[in-house]
């Protein structure tokens, strides 16, 4: 038997990285059974999604694409790789607390860390699987390793952004079980309104305004400059998704704080 | 002697049980037609005031629902009082409910780091560690093995390997002392036994009496919420036998 020394000095925030780290351990872990291939599952579904697109409106809207079905192609990609990574990494945080309310129920823990742990579980396969196709792609259609490097700046703020939901969703998910329900129909709604497998030339210009509100759309279009246009990655757009990020991670982090201390009463 | 555990008027609201209200649609629509309420709250600890010195060995009793783990949780930091303030000094390791936060999908080696750094330890810490834990739980061939696949009293065994592989300074129970069959209960009771005398303080919450009368000095009676006595462990069990009797 060994006696713990009170140890002050090592800190709070190093005791969060460890959680961190055992927690997106245990989910890979449990996800793949000990095979990292299994990540690869995960492009299955991206990549079945572009071919049903291209296969059904391809040849319809490819002359917004500069009448090339692979660009269509790539575009319709890039869209899909952005709105699958927030759909799965924000419907597993949304259910991360309460799933875990036998533990928080006899340890202390910082609740944060459940959604947090799951995002990070999906970046890492994300790093694994998604990645490295996007970097292909962006340095074959720009030439540059400039475009290849900012790529990570609005695959940051998606990360952020998801985060942000994610804490949102899973503290709701302890007041209102039926949430999921809801959040299947919010997910629906952010997806079709994502210039993801149709040009955002075909939406009426009234209708446009409204689709500003849809957070993966400065993402989506930020991605789609760096790694499909060819040019310089475009500091505005970076910009203008880098602002949205950060200001739905703040909101989602707040309204976590302040729930927080109710959660105990309901897990 | 050093105060370690200090509440002073702690008291507790929580939601019923009957008023979770766990829907969406039900509440907006109660919303919708004006009839919805706030949920209930109830008065689960009453201005409990209570110090515990270092060493001491405090005993809890009280009825079914009295508050008795609910004050546990508040000493753990788990529960926030509503109002009032707990101070806590020195590590404490609550060993509430053994092996309930187990991964069952993970390998038992898994679990040992994952529960250890849970209870505020590190990765590197918890693979030293994992060979006593193995070797006390008699589980070093299932090292590997997912803990789906052992049997309950395996499973209770290992959780009381790690929970008390550590000797912290204040060690919380509740309910547990001994687990899986005679031989293993034999080598919990000499753990047990080791914590008591070396000089650690202990929160226990037991409905054995004799148990508690046998190894505490101190002991609080709690009924519904509000602390009836504080004192020697005898004159305590006595007026709780008293008041169940009458």
């Amino acid at each position: 038997m060994k006696v713990i020394k009170t140890n002050h000095k090592w800190s709070e925030l190093q005791r969060y990285w460890e959680l961190f780290y055992v927690l997106v351990e245990r989910s890979l872990k449990v996800r793949y059974r000990g095979s990292l291939l299994g990540v690869y599952w995960s492009l299955l579904n991206p990549l079945l999604m572009t071919a049903l697109y291209t296969a059904i409106f391809g040849a319809t809207f490819k002359s917004y694409y500069n009448n090339s079905t692979r660009d269509y192609i790539l575009a319709a990609f890039t869209g899909l790789v952005v709105s699958h990574f927030f759909s799965s990494s924000t419907n597993q945080a949304l259910v991360s607390v309460v799933e875990n309310g036998v533990l928080l129920n006899k340890i202390r823990l910082p609740m944060g860390i459940f959604p947090v742990s799951m995002i990070g579980a999906n970046v890492f396969q994300f790093c694994l699987g998604m990645l490295p196709v996007l970097a292909i792609v962006t340095l074959v259609k720009s030439h540059s390793l400039v475009n290849v490097a900012a790529l990570l700046i609005p695959l940051l703020s998606l990360t952020l952004t998801c985060t942000g939901i994610g804490f949102f969703v899973s503290a709701l998910y302890v007041f209102f079980r039926d949430l999921p329900y809801f959040y299947e129909l919010v997910t629906f709604v952010l997806w079709m309104s994502s210039p993801v497998f149709y040009p955002a030339e075909i939406v009426p210009p009234a209708v446009e305004k409204l689709l500003m509100f849809n957070p993966l759309v400065p993402i989506i279009e930020s991605v789609r400059q760096i790694s499909l246009s060819g040019a310089l990655p475009d500091i505005i757009l970076m910009g203008k998704a880098g602002i949205s990020s950060s200001l739905i991670l703040a909101f989602g982090w707040i309204l976590f704080r302040k729930w927080q201390e109710q959660f105990m009463d309901l897990i | 002697m050093r105060e370690v555990i200090r509440l002073e008027e702690v008291s507790l609201l929580r939601r019923t049980q009957e008023e979770l209200s766990y829907d969406f649609k039900k509440t907006l629509l109660s919303l919708v037609s004006g009839k919805y309420r706030k949920p209930l709250k109830k008065l689960v600890l009453d201005h409990i005031n209570l110090a515990v010195q270092e060493g001491e060995k405090l005993g809890i009793i009280g009825a079914n629902g009295s508050g008795k783990s609910t004050l546990l949780k508040v000493i753990c930091g788990i529960l926030q009082p509503t109002a009032g303030f707990v101070r806590v000094r020195g590590e404490i390791a609550p060993l509430i409910e053994l092996g309930a936060g187990f991964d069952g999908k993970l390998s038992v080696m898994d679990n040992i780091v994952l529960y250890g750094v849970m209870l505020g330890f590190s990765r590197q810490e918890m693979k030293e560690r994992a060979r006593l834990i193995l070797e006390f739980a008699e589980l070093e061939d299932y090292a590997l093995v997912p803990v789906t696949g052992l049997s309950s009293g395996m499973v209770a065994r290992l959780g009381f390997a790690i929970a008390t592989d550590v000797q912290p300074n204040i060690l919380i129970l509740d309910e547990v002392f001994a687990v899986g069959d005679e031989s293993f209960k034999q080598k919990c009771q000499q753990r047990m036994e080791k914590f008591w005398q070396a000089h650690a303080t202990i929160v226990l919450v037991s409905h054995d009496l004799n148990f508690i009368q046998h190894s505490c000095s101190q002991a609080i009676y709690l009924e519904k919420g509000q602390l009836k006595m504080i004192g020697k462990v005898d004159e305590v069990v006595n007026l709780y036998l008293n008041g169940v009797m009458s």
